[in-house]
């Protein structure tokens, strides 16, 4: 396979704890200038995404797609897979802050995969999402909760 | 104190003939992003995709890092303009990165600048999430 390449374009003025950034999808061009700061990636968001929020969009996206994969593969395609994705960073003694865990809720709605088979379709998915692979040799926690909606 | 942040995606269908759509994150800043694997894996067309979105919160995080570390060095920058691409390669990963860095950073020469952007490679939080891609490259340059 063809090695695929993405790229994002940053700017920054100024300090951390005062300057502010703004980023563009720079393959793509699905967003633009999207602001982002210090004090809005620690704290409130105020409207304002941040690293982290980015790499739970990317996970999830990562996730879902993998997932979507391994359902083809059990003959039963997906039909509403729904997927939450929270990062969580922490300062760990000695070590600054950490990206420490990724938490994602799976809902798959009127699915026929159900049961033991979503389950297992679930943990492939993980391990076939390369971002899984990295958050997890990084020392990141990665939980996995499913639910099963009404068909 | 641990600081969190979510997004929502939702997928109908199968990989190569479904799509899916991030809905929602938690800032509100981002929504309605269409992603498909033909746009990941091929042209991207318009859409976003899971490496674009980790290129875009890497450059972020290092950016961050690099001015906090150029603050502390007595070097505060005026600005930094930071481009990371990120490589995938289908059945093996997330295989390179390459984080491209310019700077205008008032009594602060080239070498000076380079050993603090090397600081923010190593320390940035994204960059320890993504510690196990096999090759990350960087180039910083004064403007």
């Amino acid at each position: 396979m063809p090695r695929i390449v993405r790229e994002a374009v940053l700017t920054w003025e100024g300090t951390l704890a005062r300057g502010a950034g703004s980023m563009t999808a720079g393959t793509s061009g699905a967003f633009t200038a999207l602001p982002f700061s210090l004090p809005t990636r620690i704290g409130n968001a105020e409207g304002r995404t941040s690293p982290e929020e980015l790499l739970a969009a990317a996970h999830g996206a990562c996730f879902v797609m993998s997932l979507a994969n391994e359902l083809s593969t059990r003959d039963a395609p997906a039909d509403d897979l729904r997927v939450r994705v929270a990062i969580t960073m922490d300062e760990v003694e000695g070590k600054g802050h950490q990206i420490v865990g990724s938490s994602l809720a799976v809902t798959a709605n009127g699915d026929r995969a159900e049961g033991a088979v979503l389950a297992e379709a679930i943990a492939a998915a993980d391990e076939g999402c390369p971002f899984s692979t990295l958050l997890r040799a990084a020392g990141a926690s990665i939980e996995i909760t499913t639910t099963e909606g009404a068909s | 104190m641990a600081t969190d942040r979510t997004a929502k995606v939702t997928w109908a269908g199968s990989l190569l003939e479904g799509g899916g759509t991030i809905e929602q994150v938690s800032s509100g800043t981002l929504g309605g992003l269409p992603v498909t694997w033909a746009s990941r894996a091929e042209t991207p067309e318009g859409r976003t995709s899971p490496e674009e979105l980790i290129a875009a919160a890497w450059a972020a995080c290092f950016s961050m890092a690099l001015s906090h570390g150029l603050a502390q060095a007595g070097a505060p920058p005026a600005s930094l303009q930071t481009t990371v691409t990120v490589t995938f390669q289908p059945g093996v990963g997330i295989v390179k990165g390459a984080i491209a860095v310019v700077g205008s950073v008032p009594g602060l020469d080239a070498a000076g600048f380079a050993e603090s952007a090397e600081v923010a490679k190593s320390g940035c939080p994204v960059s320890k999430a993504l510690a196990g891609v096999p090759e990350v490259t960087l180039e910083a340059t004064l403007s």
